[in-house]
């Protein structure tokens, strides 16, 4: 019974050494998913793409109307095909305390242009030549004409010696942003320049887990990816403070135009009326999530505030599958991910298209296999969200019928030459309303933000997009 | 014959490996589409995918991962593009440790609960431990953890809901993760011990006027130990197994959380180095639990 005797002792040992958790000053932060990659020309997922934008600074930066504005550098439009950019100031600093030249910006394209596994690199293939042209000044020279050059500069600005030598950014970034790495070890440190203030950024995938930490104060604050009802419950708590804002993130409900059914647009349409839009924002959604009419909200400056949302109207979208000849009910098969939220708004859904004399079967699948299966075009029906989308460029990704993939975004391989047209003679106005008319997706949502944080913290807003720029400002 | 059963379990995990590098290239999903996304050009992709060796028949593919292997080359992760062995190095130990106190654990609540089972058999004492590890064995980690966090963490405050950094955070994933095999060793450790009870030699111990303790201790506990001892090894491959989802749920940063990373961004070489990692304690403990059941009874041996 030694033995059993020591294991107590060691656990009672344990227990009485616990206590309350303290922060020491430190500002920690629970996250979904951990950080992938914190080299910007590596970097896709959002969480890294969040990180690097306090780490790291870009030519331009964006307005609330997504407009590209100045943040390194202005810039001056020669030609279609030749830009000059000219940094802001000469007394930019990296994080390693060397000053931020032209040379290093023109360094950072070149090197992502040269590598090979970079998952931006298509994205800068427009780019012929570079050239430094003095400590402030360099030009960009195109392939061919590109107005929206600018909108596309916001790869974040690295060392140009660094770059040579070869430096692990995505391990320890060193770049001229707002926060600087410290270490990452189980979590990720950053510290702001200025007052010092430590950021600890903690990886916790459970949702139920995040909020648990931060009700206990083991975390002080959490943006995004919880359910309505954690957010609900948060906001009962004296210690803890919710904001909510709209978001920008657009949901959509994707189909297959090549389907033999869904190829007509009335069947589209009744689909887009056997959804109550309205009765999932206000039950199943967090607070700040709107009607979605486009990709671009409203107050894009290429979004269009005249498109009205399709009302639920489970007997009009009867009578358009029988003006369809379609045999009632209608099966349909819907993809998703695993994601419990994704799963639970799919069931509503299918609830409510019963009244329609849709059966929608459900279909959830692992982020992988369900992805490949979108890319291939086996799908009838699915469920996606565009996050973080700056340009109207998503138009002709999304539904041109040239960029069907793998050579773009255009999964339900939608051919319309009217709206080709308009893509093609950039009249985003025409455009949005054609896709509204046609429905190659039904437009579901713009996600709400929210940030849910100890009473004590202040001015930190959450972002339409649910970036964490906030973080340069957030202090007790 | 000791080169012999090691000869027989490479085998094994040399099967292990075969199973797991072909599931993972016939699930859907493709390395090269989830690191260069969208936008890149065919070309791109094709270039990264013979940069990955990824365009080569799949047999090419398993003779030259199982080459690297031979020569302790585990590769590098496709997505970070750090030494896999550095990942392990830095995982392995936080498992380890994880799975010896969740070990420790199971026998510490186990062995004392059956033993209290069968010295009551029918009584109070046995009917709640036999409750108490019905429930426990029916619970799965995913819900048992966030019910622990809730009383220990949140209600008592005596320990952190998760994360690896504070004292006393590998409590509760332990707890989580040993309370299963607890159960099992609960039940087996009852039914063995009642088993050997009946036998002719404790009723000798008892009439030699042996006190109690050493009766159950001595004669009785030790035989009724081999059984015991077999599950405890094979239910460690479960404990490895349930670090997935616990270590998953407890922001505990081992193999199972990274394996279950891998899987999600078709990090080939990851996955199978986790896995191959998994294979290898499994089989290990296995040798060595056949080895204690011929320390703890003389007449078996341990043949190979």
């Amino acid at each position: 019974m030694n033995l059993f005797t020591i294991c107590y002792l060691i656990l009672c040992l344990f227990l009485g050494g616990c206590h309350r958790p303290d922060s020491h000053g430190e500002i920690r932060f629970a996250l979904s998913q951990p950080p992938l990659n914190l080299d910007p020309r590596y970097a896709t997922d959002a969480v890294s793409e969040r990180i690097n934008h306090l780490l790291y600074r870009s030519l331009v930066a964006f307005d609330s109307h997504s407009r590209p504005i100045p943040d390194l550098a202005t810039w001056v439009e020669d030609s279609p095909t030749h830009f000059r950019f000219s940094l802001v100031s000469d007394s930019i600093r990296f994080h390693d305390t060397e000053v931020l030249t032209s040379r290093d910006v023109a360094a950072t394209y070149r090197s992502i242009l040269e590598l090979k596994d970079s998952p931006h690199s298509a994205e800068f293939s427009n780019i012929l030549e570079i050239r430094s042209l003095d400590d402030r000044t360099l030009d960009f020279y195109l392939k061919r004409p590109d107005k929206d050059f600018p909108s596309r500069m916001v790869l974040g600005v690295m060392p140009a010696f660094l770059i040579t030598q070869g430096h692990d950014f995505a391990h320890h970034p060193v770049g001229c942003g707002p926060l600087k790495f410290v270490s990452w070890q189980n979590a990720l440190v950053l510290e702001r320049l200025g007052d010092q203030q430590r950021f600890v950024l903690q990886d916790v995938k459970d949702p139920t887990v995040r909020v648990l930490k931060l009700v206990r104060g083991e975390v002080d604050l959490l943006q995004g990816d919880l359910p309505p009802e954690m957010v609900a419950y948060l906001k009962g708590i004296k210690t803890i403070q919710v904001k909510e804002i709209p978001g920008s993130n657009f949901s959509y409900m994707g189909f297959n135009a090549q389907d033999p059914v869904l190829n007509d647009v009335r069947v589209r349409k009744a689909v887009a009326l056997s959804i109550d839009r309205q009765a999932i924002l206000r039950y199943a959604m967090v607070g700040g999530s709107r009607e979605a009419g486009a990709i671009l909200p409203p107050e894009h400056w290429a979004g269009n505030a005249d498109l009205i949302a399709y009302e639920y109207d489970p007997v009009s979208a009867k009578e358009l599958l029988r003006e369809a000849g379609v045999g009632l009910p209608l099966k349909l098969v819907y993809k998703t991910s695993t994601d419990p939220q994704r799963v639970r708004l799919a069931t509503i859904m299918q609830s409510q298209m019963q009244a329609a004399g849709i059966d929608l079967e459900i279909r959830s699948l692992d982020w992988g296999t369900f992805f490949n299966d979108i890319k291939r075009g086996d799908f009838q029906l699915y469920g996606l969200t565009w996050v973080g989308i700056r340009t109207p460029e998503i138009y002709r990704l999304a539904f041109h019928s040239e960029d069907v993939p793998p050579r773009g975004s255009s999964r339900g391989r939608y051919s319309d030459p009217v709206l080709d047209k308009l893509i093609d003679e950039e009249d985003w106005q025409g455009a949005t309303r054609r896709i509204h008319e046609q429905l190659p997706y039904v437009p579901l949502w713009y996600e709400g933000q929210f940030v849910a944080m100890r009473s004590g913290l202040k001015d930190f807003a959450p972002r339409a997009d649910g970036n964490w720029d906030s973080l340069a400002t957030i202090h007790y | 014959m000791m080169i012999k059963r090691i000869a027989g379990e490479a085998w094994v995990v040399l099967g292990v490996l075969v199973l797991t590098f072909l599931l993972l290239h016939l699930v859907p999903g493709d390395p090269v589409e989830v690191m260069l996304g969208e936008s890149a050009t065919q070309s791109d992709r094709q270039a990264l995918r013979e940069e990955l060796g990824l365009n080569r028949p799949i047999l090419e593919q398993f003779g030259l991962y199982i080459t690297k292997l031979a020569h302790g080359n585990l590769g590098y992760s496709i997505h970070t593009k750090q030494p896999i062995a550095d990942l392990l190095a830095s995982r392995v130990p936080a498992t380890f440790q994880l799975a010896a106190l969740a070990l420790a654990i199971a026998v510490a609540v186990g062995l004392p609960l059956g033993i209290a089972a069968a010295l009551h058999a029918g009584k109070w004492p046995d009917t709640m431990a036999s409750f108490g590890s019905l429930c426990l064995s029916a619970m799965p980690h995913f819900m048992l953890g966030p019910i622990l966090m809730l009383i220990f963490a949140l209600a008592l405050g005596w320990l952190p809901v998760s994360g690896m950094d504070a004292r006393g955070s590998i409590i509760l994933p332990a707890v989580t993760l040993g309370f299963g095999l607890a159960a099992i060793l609960t039940r087996m450790t009852r039914a063995s011990l009642l088993e050997v009870l009946n036998e002719d030699y404790v009723r000798t111990a008892r009439a030699k006027g042996l006190p109690e303790s050493q009766v159950i201790m001595r004669h009785a506990l030790r035989n009724a130990l081999l059984p015991i001892v077999t599950v405890i090894g094979l239910q460690l491959g479960s404990l490895l197994a349930g670090t997935v989802v616990t270590e998953t749920v407890f922001s505990w940063n081992g193999v199972g959380s990274l394996l279950v990373e891998s899987i999600e961004k078709r990090d080939y070489p990851v996955t199978q180095a986790c896995v191959l990692v998994i294979a290898l304690v499994y089989v290990t403990v296995n040798t060595l639990t056949d080895m204690a059941y011929s320390a703890l009874d003389p007449r078996v041996k341990f043949l190979g």
